[in-house]
């Protein structure tokens, strides 16, 4: 078998194995609708994520500045604890089986309770970090300038905390966007276990696998892509 | 203007306070000397409150203050601007920002209004080429300089500066010095802590040496320089001058 024939065949297997993956029974559409799951998924935690965190990251910056909130706090800290110290997979099993064990309930909703209460827990922690690492100076200005606390923090501090834990929430985005895969754990078909359920009916797994995980790799870099733009346009100042 | 009463304030065991009493009337330039340690930066920093004095009271255009919280405790800081060591700008906003942020958001004036007037504010600082510029893109001095136009913004009836020298480069010193000497001649009542003896001497309408926690001497540049009573202050001056 000379070298043309062999690259030959390489090409007519391809062209089956890609026939059968995407094309034979529509299954490219498991793929398409999974990727719109987890897509959903994504951003509806986001924003589950972005709010409760900075409401926990707020709380105990509050306390940790000037000792009020104590009850809320503590809260605070308990929950923080139990989320980054089980596993994701656990903690969706749980949310799904048990505290919605005995409801009817969308599964997506699930989900998208699952990841924004565990990814809130680090947007927390990070937003935290933001706030503390505004100069204490800049609490005093405001306050000097007849701001309240709240006025303060909201005008002054979170501008400053965002811009200085940009990066670190982007890649908190795009950590929550590949979590998303173990959906299929509760049956949920986003992409993940889109792509498997295609392996399942071909018995074929390198092609749509890797397929999978180039969609993930587009979508990883489009954010990186978008969080680098925003940085940039937020640092405005920093120019010399 | 503000009457103090027997001024207290600890760190823990820490006594930085011991019982301060005096009274600062319109108008007048106090200048806060004393050794590093002796509570004049903490005694200043109890007159608006950023320090919870814990004993005595502060009276403050005939109210007392002490005790002051929420909205009450912001619009008495409104009348009370300060100026930091550290300058304390706000580094995600521009100039013009920096100084029309206070009275808008404290609604006093519009953005309009309040543009027009920071534009007064760096003519006067002689800053007006850097409106839009942000403040790493300043000097030391030109950020004290915009640190005290974002105070004159608020319109205050006082203000206390918190070593506003301490932290420049020695040929910054003068200019920020030049625009208070400038605030002291336009009748500005003005509470200084400082280590620029000079300036005590020559803008101060009263000095008030503290040592330990304690007024220790006060009166006239004259009295205090030529002819300190206080064996303290003579060892102070003694070092410094």
């Amino acid at each position: 078998m000379d070298f043309f024939t062999s690259v030959k065949e390489w090409f007519v297997d391809f062209g089956e194995t890609f026939y059968n993956t995407f094309i034979v029974d529509n299954r490219w559409t498991y793929l398409v609708n999974g990727l719109g799951v987890t897509l959903l998924i994504t951003a509806l935690a986001l924003i589950i994520g972005i709010l409760l965190g900075f409401i926990v990251a707020i709380i105990r910056s509050t306390n940790q500045r000037t000792g009020r909130l104590k009850v809320a706090n503590t809260i605070c800290r308990v929950y923080l604890t139990v989320f980054r110290g089980t596993p994701m997979v656990v903690q969706l099993l749980i949310i799904y089986f048990v505290i919605f064990g005995s409801v009817n309930i969308s599964k997506i909703f699930v989900a998208v309770i699952a990841f924004g209460l565990n990814s809130a827990a680090y947007v927390a922690e990070i937003v935290r970090s933001g706030i503390m690492s505004v100069d204490e100076g800049q609490f005093e200005a405001g306050a000097s300038l007849g701001f309240g606390y709240t006025r303060t923090m909201v005008s002054i501090v979170l501008p400053q905390a965002l811009r200085n834990i940009l990066p670190a929430l982007g890649n908190e985005a795009i950590v929550l966007l590949k979590e998303t895969s173990v959906s299929g754990y509760i049956a949920l078909e986003d992409l993940t276990k889109g792509g498997d359920i295609i392996r399942s009916k071909t018995y074929e797994a390198f092609m749509p696998l890797i397929a999978v995980a180039l969609i993930y790799l587009v979508m990883v870099v489009i954010m990186s892509s978008l969080v680098s733009r925003l940085e940039r346009k937020l640092s405005n100042d920093k120019r010399k | 203007m503000i009457n103090v009463n027997d001024l207290r304030k600890s760190f823990g065991d820490l006594v930085v306070l011991d019982g301060v009493s005096t009274t600062i009337k319109k108008g007048e330039k106090v200048v806060v000397i004393g050794p590093s340690g002796s509570g004049k930066s903490t005694f200043l920093r109890c007159l608006n409150l950023l320090e919870q004095p814990t004993g005595g009271s502060i009276e403050f255009e005939g109210v007392d203050i002490t005790h002051a919280k929420g909205r009450e405790l912001n619009a008495i800081r409104m009348k009370m601007g300060m100026v930091f060591q550290h300058f304390n700008l706000f580094p995600h906003l521009t100039i013009r920002k920096n100084i029309t942020i206070a009275p808008v958001k404290n609604k006093i004036m519009t953005q309009a209004e309040a543009d027009k007037r920071a534009d007064e504010l760096l003519a006067l600082v002689g800053l007006s080429d850097k409106a839009e510029a942000y403040p790493s893109q300043l000097s030391g001095g030109q950020k004290q300089r915009i640190a005290i136009a974002r105070t004159l913004a608020m319109n205050p009836d006082v203000i206390l500066f918190d070593e506003p020298t301490s932290a420049l480069d020695p040929e910054m010193v003068g200019e920020v010095l030049e625009l208070m000497k400038r605030l002291a001649d336009g009748g500005m009542t003005m509470v200084v802590v400082t280590h620029e003896m000079g300036f005590a001497r020559e803008v101060a309408s009263r000095v008030m040496f503290m040592s330990d926690g304690k007024i220790q001497e006060e009166g006239t540049p004259q009295e205090i320089f030529t002819a300190p009573k206080n064996p303290r202050l003579r060892d102070f001056l003694s070092r410094v001058l």
